[in-house]
């Protein structure tokens, strides 16, 4: 669309591997004749198109909204999470970003704790679990009070709302050297530590989310910084620091547990 | 034989209906509600909301998503806003005014009493988003803030940033999540929902594939509760996520559940064009973007100057000049049909001069980028990251598309289908917003149902009815589990020499073609005509590689493209046999001075199109509307 | 409330990330304290060998002592246990290495090399000069140990001014990052301090490194000569 637009051939060395018990290797492709003006996923298709004609198994990889904001897509492009561009997610990284005779690798996020399902595709259900334990407030549907009756400073919506526009894509624990979810835990943590109707249950979803993320086998936190360089929705180291002072304060002032008897 | 529907609207004046038909509802009494189960298909808005709702109340909920994790749900996408009849502006707002204008936007083929409980329910809905912790925009005093939006002349849509859809839905995402926590929700993610199964007549259970194993599931309840979303992507290019298919509501559909409106879709009007033949999808840039940005083609043919050597004598800012009172906020069918106009006419910009500029040189003047830069900054950065152009230079180029779906299975006033305990909610079912969509009612219409209308109905249905216990070694469940199996092997055995993407694509250019902006009786019979012998070419020429027994995206796409391929005809029939223009359904033969003219005295009504067999035509059922709050009007937004 | 050592702090990644940074921080502040009192050898021989005296002679010695050993260890074991954990949670490394934007931070990469040869270059600097030759000297009466000489001594060799130097650095490395970490760990870093902490750690860092390698450098290059 732009007047700029070329077109340029590439050599991709993507990681294939069957499935999550199978054994993967590099293979080796060419991508001919794509636009500058096609997406980094378009450019796969096309890939995957001719691959099918030939009767080869097209590359799997995750994806879903291609505007990235769900959250399904992502894998390394030369050792960079989403691939080159800050604060964009590989669906949204254009080809106007490389050049004629690039030989770009492609690799799956690798942790532990998200396993391989096939080719670029990994298994994120940990984040799931991370939330599950605690990252909510417990409202149940209709006892809400009227939503203006809840004062919130346009600073304090406006920080939880930058935690909150995590997608849960998993870059940073992919570009952490020690697969830590910190990041993504830590964003949840700070955007409802942040809001007034967070509070009652903020000590625990501190303690409750952090148990989860060190059960998952997730690393610990170097404070390397690449998963905030990483992260396509620049969510800031921050918020682990914000975590941190809630584990603690939580840890160390905890309430003692009232015992509310059996039976009512 | 053709029947009529009874959309079973409860009696009484439009504002006490709810309120009564709750409390004449029978409850369950709370120990029982354990003993009940829900399946829930989809995790969007809708989904979510209804089986965090319902798994608080009780019951024992499975919920079922086609991804990895219920927090990709295509609502994540939603970018302006939703809206709610709260009046904070104190602009005149009343639930009566967001029912008159959904009924009037929706160019009365919506029914009222759906849409004067959606309007009722909207406050509830910003109230439990706030409470489940959604950061909603703020103004300095700390009270929520609100937009404009189209279609409407108060402020009532309630945001966060750009990226409302994904707040809400990370909201009601944790809650569901809160409820697995529990126990009371079972989730069960990458399964795709390939059949509905029903035991003496009620709908009690589904066939749902493991995307990752490939097995064929069966699981059993006693209502199935259908969250799938709608169905843009039969046109190929939409700006609906690459996994929103019809899928789950054709096999309901294939099932004896009545399809309603198949022919009302929206064609939103400010999406990214499209730049080559490769392109998978578009880029919506939210209507909100109109609040300050202005729409305008050159004066003259084929101008190729750059826009900003052209001078303001020389732009027809056109929808001002044609709707002075609402302007660039005119709805959003108004809007595509208006950009069509002008790119028919020779006057339209790019490349393929299929677009016209959106543009914010005014706004950055009066309020400086920064004050832009904080409402659209994260849709600025997107227009950039696709385009390569920055919109605070020069004008976004915009072009309308597919975007959302009116019409869907037919339900009742309770969101039940024609088929007892089959309930459909959000965009899968067709109820409340006629033949358009306003914007930031989706989100509106998605939380209620799920939320506050469901946990109310399915209750009732529960009470007043004997169910069975039903085992998933029923005959009804194998049989199901069998004829999806034997439809994946049949796709798995063609191994012809076209790929499924090239079908999809061939149907999205007929779709487009014949049945998009504009729609006339001779390309839909085109349409009628070249659809089924694409179908044909599908089922004996498609190429899915790979193996069933693993994770196979292609053959995930295959089963989908099937069903399009038999919705795009249904789609069609329905067009062609709906002889008046209303919304986003638009027949050339029915207009006047360039806008729908639609035909009260033969048309108001819902069609509800029966599914009688793949070698037979569907037959079209019919739902009387009345109009007795709002009166029938030319639509006007002048 | 109770404050009682909470169930699972010690366990989990972020209580051990407090503890190693708490142990951290001990050590930062004594190698300031350490390079602070070495500077006395700028003023005289005397001077540096009464410090050192003053420091040795009462019994506070052996509780400062073991401190030091007890937060060393614990440093040590902590960064050995999440090391393990942390490779644990990554078998694998990546084909390519990020060259752009998305690379890690200088220094953070490699904190358990450097913490290990720091830690190697600890005990050699004790074998050295703790439990190195001892020489006597009297300073106003008063006879004590004359580390002056032996410092003196050890840095007229090339090698060992060499070690130092490599040491050091990597000392500074160490605390540029380690120091910073410390804030974010015990979750002190916000938004507006986030930049004003890292400079401080690296202004810590910097003064500390160049502060201990101004010793060697100054005895090989000048005090030797006369």
């Amino acid at each position: 669309m732009s007047e700029l637009t070329k077109k340029i051939n590439l050599i991709l060395k993507v990681w294939r591997q069957k499935g999550p018990k199978d054994v993967g290797s590099f293979k080796e492709y060419e991508a001919k004749g794509v636009s500058t003006d096609a997406s980094f996923l378009e450019m796969l298709d096309a890939v995957n198109e001719e691959l099918i004609s030939k009767g080869d198994d097209p590359i799997a990889f995750d994806h879903d909204c291609r505007e990235g904001i769900c959250g399904s897509c992502g894998f390394m492009i030369d050792g960079e999470a989403h691939g080159p561009q800050k604060s964009t997610t590989v669906c949204q990284l254009h080809m106007r970003a490389f050049k004629e005779g690039d030989v770009l690798t492609l690799e799956p996020w690798r942790a532990s704790a998200f396993p391989i399902i096939k080719d670029l595709m990994a298994d994120r259900s940990a984040m799931d679990r991370i939330i599950m334990a605690g990252g909510y407030i417990s409202a149940n549907t209709g006892g809400a009070r009227d939503a203006n009756s809840i004062l919130i400073s346009k600073n304090d919506a406006d920080q939880a709302f930058n935690a909150a526009t995590c997608i849960g894509c998993g870059a940073c624990v992919a570009s952490c050297k020690n697969a830590a979810a910190m990041l993504f835990t830590a964003a949840k943590v700070s955007h409802l530590a942040l809001l007034p109707q967070g509070q009652i249950e903020r000590k625990t979803r501190a303690e409750r989310m952090v148990a989860q993320m060190d059960a998952e086998g997730f690393g610990a936190c170097t404070s390397t910084g690449s998963c905030s360089a990483s992260c396509p929705k620049d969510i800031s180291l921050v918020n682990i620091a914000q975590m941190n002072r809630e584990f603690l304060k939580a840890k160390v002032f905890k309430e003692d547990q009232v015992d509310v008897g059996g039976g009512f | 034989m053709s029947k009529i529907l009874d959309g079973k609207i409860p009696d009484g004046s439009i504002d006490k209906k709810w309120t009564d038909h709750k409390f004449k509802m029978k409850l369950v009494n709370p120990a029982n509600k354990r003993k009940h189960s829900v399946i829930v298909v989809g995790t969007g808005l809708a989904g979510a909301s209804a089986a965090a709702s319902l798994g608080e109340l009780g019951y024992r909920v499975k919920a079922f998503c086609v991804h990895e994790s219920p927090r990709r749900a295509h609502s994540v996408a939603a970018q302006g806003g939703i809206n709610a009849a709260k009046n904070y502006q104190n602009d005149g707002d009343s639930v009566y005014r967001l029912f008159y204008d959904t009924v009037k936007g929706g160019d009365f083929r919506a029914r009222e009493a759906n849409v004067h409980r959606l309007a009722e329910i909207s406050v509830n809905i910003i109230d439990q988003a706030v409470a489940s912790g959604v950061p909603l925009a703020r103004d300095y005093g700390g009270l929520l803030d609100n937009r404009s939006f189209g279609g409407a002349q108060v402020s009532r849509t309630f945001y966060a940033r750009g990226q409302t859809g994904q707040q809400l839905l990370l909201g009601a995402y944790s809650s569901m999540m809160r409820q697995v926590d529990l126990g009371n929700v079972q989730l069960n993610y990458r399964r795709e929902m390939l059949d509905l199964v029903i035991v003496d007549g009620r709908a009690r259970g589904i066939i749902v594939r493991n995307l990752l194993t490939g097995e064929i599931e069966a699981h059993e309840a006693d209502v199935v509760i259908l969250a799938s979303g709608g169905y843009s992507n039969v046109f190929y290019l939409s700006t609906n996520a690459m996994a929103c298919a019809v899928t789950a509501a054709w096999k309901a559909h294939k099932k004896g559940a009545y399809f309603a409106n198949p022919c009302y879709t929206q064609i939103h009007p400010t999406c990214i064009p499209v730049h080559g033949e490769n392109q998978s999808k578009l880029t919506l840039m939210s209507e909100s973007l109109r609040n300050d940005g202005r729409v305008w083609v050159p004066k003259l043919k084929d101008d190729k100057r750059h826009p900003s050597d052209i001078p303001d004598a020389e732009r027809d800012y056109y929808l001002e000049r044609v709707y002075p009172s609402f302007g660039n906020l005119a709805p959003r069918d108004v809007a595509s049909r208006q950009a069509k106009y002008r790119c028919d006419e020779g006057r339209g910009v790019g490349e393929s001069g299929k677009a016209v500029y959106l543009d914010f040189r005014d706004a950055i003047g009066r309020l400086g980028e920064s004050k832009i830069s904080e409402r659209y900054g994260n849709l600025f950065q997107m227009y950039e990251k696709i385009t390569g152009e920055n919109p605070y230079k020069q004008p976004m180029r915009i072009y309308p598309a597919p975007h959302y779906t009116m019409g869907g299975l037919w339900v009742d006033y309770n969101l039940e289908s024609n088929i007892p305990g089959l309930f459909v909610a959000g965009e899968a079912n067709f109820s409340d917003h006629g033949a358009n969509r306003l914007g930031a009612s989706a989100l509106m219409q998605g939380l209620g149902d799920g939320y506050f209308v469901l946990p109310y109905t399915v209750g009732n249905y529960i009470a007043n009815t004997k169910l069975e216990k039903v085992e998933k070694t029923h005959d009804e469940f194998k049989r199901a589990q069998e004829t999806v199996k034997s439809e994946i092997t049949k796709l798995m055995n063609i191994r012809g020499n076209r790929t499924v993407e090239s079908f999809h694509k061939e149907l999205g250019h007929i779709m487009w073609e014949y049945c998009g902006m504009g729609r006339n009786e001779a390309g839909l019979k085109r349409a009628l005509e070249l659809i089924p012998k694409l179908r044909e070419e599908f089922w004996q020429n498609v190429r899915v590689p790979g193996e069933s027994n693993y994770l196979n995206p292609e053959l995930e796409k295959a089963g989908r493209v099937a069903d399009f391929l038999e919705l795009g005809e249904l789609m069609c029939r329905d067009a062609l046999e709906r002889k008046e223009s209303c919304g986003g359904h638009f027949r050339e033969e029915y207009q006047e001075d360039g806008e729908a003219k639609r035909d009260d005295e033969n048309f108001s009504h819902v069609a509800a199109w029966e599914w009688t067999g793949a070698n037979s035509p569907p037959v079209r059922h019919k739902e009387e509307l009345k109009f007795e709050n709002v009166k029938l009007a030319t639509r006007s937004y002048k | 409330m109770s404050l009682s050592l909470p169930h699972g702090f010690l366990t989990s990644t972020i209580g051990k990330k407090y503890l190693m940074g708490l142990a951290g921080a001990v050590w930062a502040g004594f190698v300031l304290s350490h390079m602070a009192g070495n500077l006395l050898m700028f003023i005289s021989a005397d001077a540096y060998n009464s410090y050192g005296h003053a420091l040795t002679s009462g019994n506070i010695i052996y509780a400062i002592e073991l401190i030091l050993v007890g937060t060393l260890i614990s440093h040590v074991f902590l960064a050995i246990s999440l090391t393990r954990q942390n490779r644990a949670a990554r078998t694998s490394g990546y084909a390519v290495s990020p060259r752009g934007e998305k690379v890690a931070r200088f220094g953070s990469k490699t904190m358990g090399v450097q913490g290990s040869i720091v830690l190697v270059f600890i005990i050699s600097h004790l074998i050295t000069f703790k439990y190195g030759t001892y020489y006597e000297t009297t300073v106003n009466g008063v006879v004590m140990r004359d580390l002056y000489r032996l410092m003196v001594e050890v840095f007229q060799q090339p090698g060992y001014v060499f070690w130092y130097l490599v040491c050091l650095v990597l000392l500074g490395v160490h605390l540029s990052h380690g120091v910073g970490s410390v804030f974010q760990s015990f979750g002190l870093m916000n938004g507006r301090y986030q930049p004003i902490f890292r400079k401080l750690s690296l202004a810590y860092a910097v003064i500390v490194a160049l502060g201990f390698i101004a010793q060697p450098i100054y005895i090989y290059f000048v005090a030797s000569l006369g």
